[in-house]
């Protein structure tokens, strides 16, 4: 079986929230050097989707990324893990996308690999948790595509996915060549072992060009974009305290939960 | 001169920092508390390939390099220096003789399951009445017919109970040479062997983590083909394992110490007196400048001490130097660190309590401060 992740290198979202501060006037993050940068803890997630099915039935795990700022030791990552191949999109034409000039790049590096059962995404990147790729790029190759996947089984060429809803999962089952976005409810990944990262050192990344792909820079990157950023700011939040006041444990709970309900947070 | 880590020994912090926040800072005071051994983190760690890091990939080991070595111990210890202590005495005392000395089939039978952390290893070196000075040990493994019989007794061992499966490497006297001196030798004894008893864990002022026991052998059997390396060459690889195990316990030491500096750098911003933070009064910033740079110069001759090592260089000096230093520097990083938590760092639930207790043994095991400094006086041009 043939599985190709798509993984986004981000800045770390457990660095402290005053890493991250807004440049207004440009409309970009401005994020302290401190921050390092990691794997989309979704994507790390995808990867591990992918690795359970292979270590189940076997396979080819091909890990696709976008981007020239990519950090060797972390995009390896899903490498030291169990997946097989790093195919990287590095080209200044196609940086500053939005999610569909992205969809459109990592769909035109999917058709010319070629060879694949199914593709997985994050369900959405820690960055700017648009959450639209994956869906774009199954669009674009006319596969079916399932979101929010918490577990994926593959029998007789098809998958079967439990699909995470607000109140529990469905079970969806689609044929094959799919595309699957994976949400944190599959668990989390494994870690690289020493042995995977000792042998990480030795691959060497496939890059690509948008000229690899055969786009037109005016499709991909900034020019590609179909949407404009108008605003970015942080938004004000305000804290109050409510002391409720009772005289026993139970009392302050009845009254506590009433409240709640006020605010219709029960 | 080249100051940048390689590619996989960034992975490699990573990997270590990731699992050591996720899988061993949830029980680091638990276990201190306790005196537990954290089997099932070893296990773990063994999963991972980390605990035959710097063996060859045929004998389970991972082939990396002494560099990668230090930075896996400095990250444990960076959470919890007992863990870290285990690992050391497990690579450096327990799996590294095996690797340097064993013969095919010894690596076959103990250095693999070392290597995969089915086995934890140990070397028994320290006598009640032998410490540093290591020639004065008396227990004697005699040769009858084609098996040794050891007799004797070791102490401080760590190691010597943790997890379900053991060996011990023992320095032993196995007779006298031509000039009149001891013949020392080093004899593998797995745990289990009849006549080799290892007490209840040692009650201790930190390292709780950490599995320290004493070691009885009376008329204890084990093959000829136990030997390790030589007949007579036991000497000469106690001081060769204490060498490596230097720059291990230097890495400790700059974990601690690191360690120390983040929590008190945080505490230092966070805790406010007299209306601003800690860290706004220049005593407490000359405090945490004066751990930061002492950090920084313990991993670098830590580092160094470890490059020269792969390279295949002499690294005694260095090595001693790197001890020495890192060691010191702890017990000071986490005395300082104690001091600028005030109250709350002197109170158990505080990590730098523990870390406090912990740094003392790294200027004494494996060699004490002062015997660094003889080694580092007799190695000076």
């Amino acid at each position: 079986m043939n599985m190709i992740v798509c993984v986004k290198q981000v800045p770390d979202p457990e660095a402290p929230p005053a890493s991250f501060q807004v440049d207004a006037a440009s409309g970009r993050m401005v994020i302290a050097p401190s921050v390092n940068p990691v794997i989309s803890p979704f994507d790390e997630q995808a990867v591990e989707a992918a690795l359970r099915l292979k270590d189940a039935h076997g396979g080819k795990i091909t890990v696709l990324s976008l981007g020239k700022d990519a950090v060797p030791h972390v995009i390896k990552k899903p490498l030291a893990m169990g997946a097989d191949e790093l195919i990287l999109l590095q080209d200044d034409a196609l940086e500053g996308g939005d999610s569909w000039s992205t969809a459109f790049a990592l769909a035109h590096a999917i058709k010319k690999i070629g060879q694949y059962d199914l593709i997985f995404c994050g369900r959405q990147a820690a960055d700017w948790d648009a959450g639209q790729v994956g869906s774009g790029i199954a669009e674009l190759l006319g596969v079916p595509s399932v979101t929010l996947a918490r577990k994926v089984e593959v029998s007789d060429g098809k998958a079967v996915v439990e699909r995470v809803v607000p109140d529990g999962y469905e079970v969806v089952e689609v044929s094959l060549p799919a595309l699957i976005t994976v949400s944190n409810e599959l668990g989390e990944p494994r870690y690289p072992t020493l042995r995977g990262i000792m042998a990480t050192k030795k691959i060497e990344p496939i890059v690509w060009t948008a000229a690899d792909l055969g786009v037109e820079a005016s499709q991909c990157g900034v020019a590609g974009r179909r949407t404009r950023l108008l605003k970015l700011f942080k938004p004000v939040k305000e804290g109050r305290c409510q002391l409720i006041q009772a005289d026993s444990p139970a009392e302050a709970g009845e009254k506590l939960a009433l409240k709640l309900r006020e605010a219709k947070l029960l | 001169m080249n100051f940048e880590l390689g590619e996989e020994h960034i992975a490699l912090r990573r990997l270590v920092r990731d699992f050591a926040e996720k899988e061993v800072a949830p029980i680091a005071a638990e276990v201190d508390a306790s005196g537990q051994f954290p089997e099932g983190v070893v296990t773990k760690l063994g999963e991972l390939g980390l605990l035959g890091l710097p063996f060859p990939e045929e004998y389970g080991g991972g082939g990396a390099d002494e560099l990668s070595y230090a930075i896996l111990l400095e990250e444990l210890a960076r959470v919890d220096c007992g863990l870290g202590l285990s690992v050391e005495a497990h690579i450096s005392l327990g799996g590294s003789p095996l690797n340097r000395w064993g013969t095919p089939e010894q690596k076959r039978r103990w250095l693999i399951p070392l290597a995969q952390g089915r086995m934890m290893g140990s070397i028994g070196l320290t006598e009640p009445e032998a410490g540093s000075d290591l020639g004065g040990i008396s227990t004697t493994a005699a040769l009858d017919g084609d098996e040794w019989v050891i007799n004797g007794n070791k102490c401080f061992i760590t190691n010597a109970g943790a997890g379900s499966h053991g060996l011990v490497n023992v320095l032993t006297v196995t007779g006298q040479r031509e000039d009149g001196r001891k013949e020392y030798s080093i004899i593998i004894v797995p745990r289990g062997t009849p006549g080799y008893e290892v007490s209840e864990p040692r009650q201790k002022l930190g390292l709780h983590s950490s599995d320290t026991r004493d070691l009885s052998f009376t008329d204890c059997r084990v093959p000829r083909e136990n030997l390790l390396g030589e007949r007579g060459a036991g000497y000469r690889q106690a001081l060769a394992v204490l060498d490596e195990g230097r720059f291990g316990i230097a890495a400790l030491g700059v974990g601690l110490s690191q360690a120390c500096l983040e929590l008190s750098l945080q505490y230092a911003r966070e805790r406010k007196q007299f209306g601003k933070p800690l860290f706004d009064f220049q005593v407490i910033q000359f405090k945490l400048a004066d751990i930061a740079i002492n950090v920084e110069l313990a991993r670098l001759i830590t580092y160094k001490a470890a490059v020269l090592c792969q390279e295949g260089k002499p690294y005694t000096k260095e090595a001693a130097m790197a001890k020495v230093f890192a060691s010191e520097v702890a017990v000071r990083a986490a005395e300082e660190g104690v001091q600028i938590h005030g109250g709350y760092g002197y109170m158990s639930e505080c990590p730098l309590s523990r870390f406090y207790r912990d740094a003392k043994l790294l200027t004494i095991g494996e060699g004490t401060s002062e015997v660094q400094r003889m080694v580092i006086a007799r190695h000076l041009p």
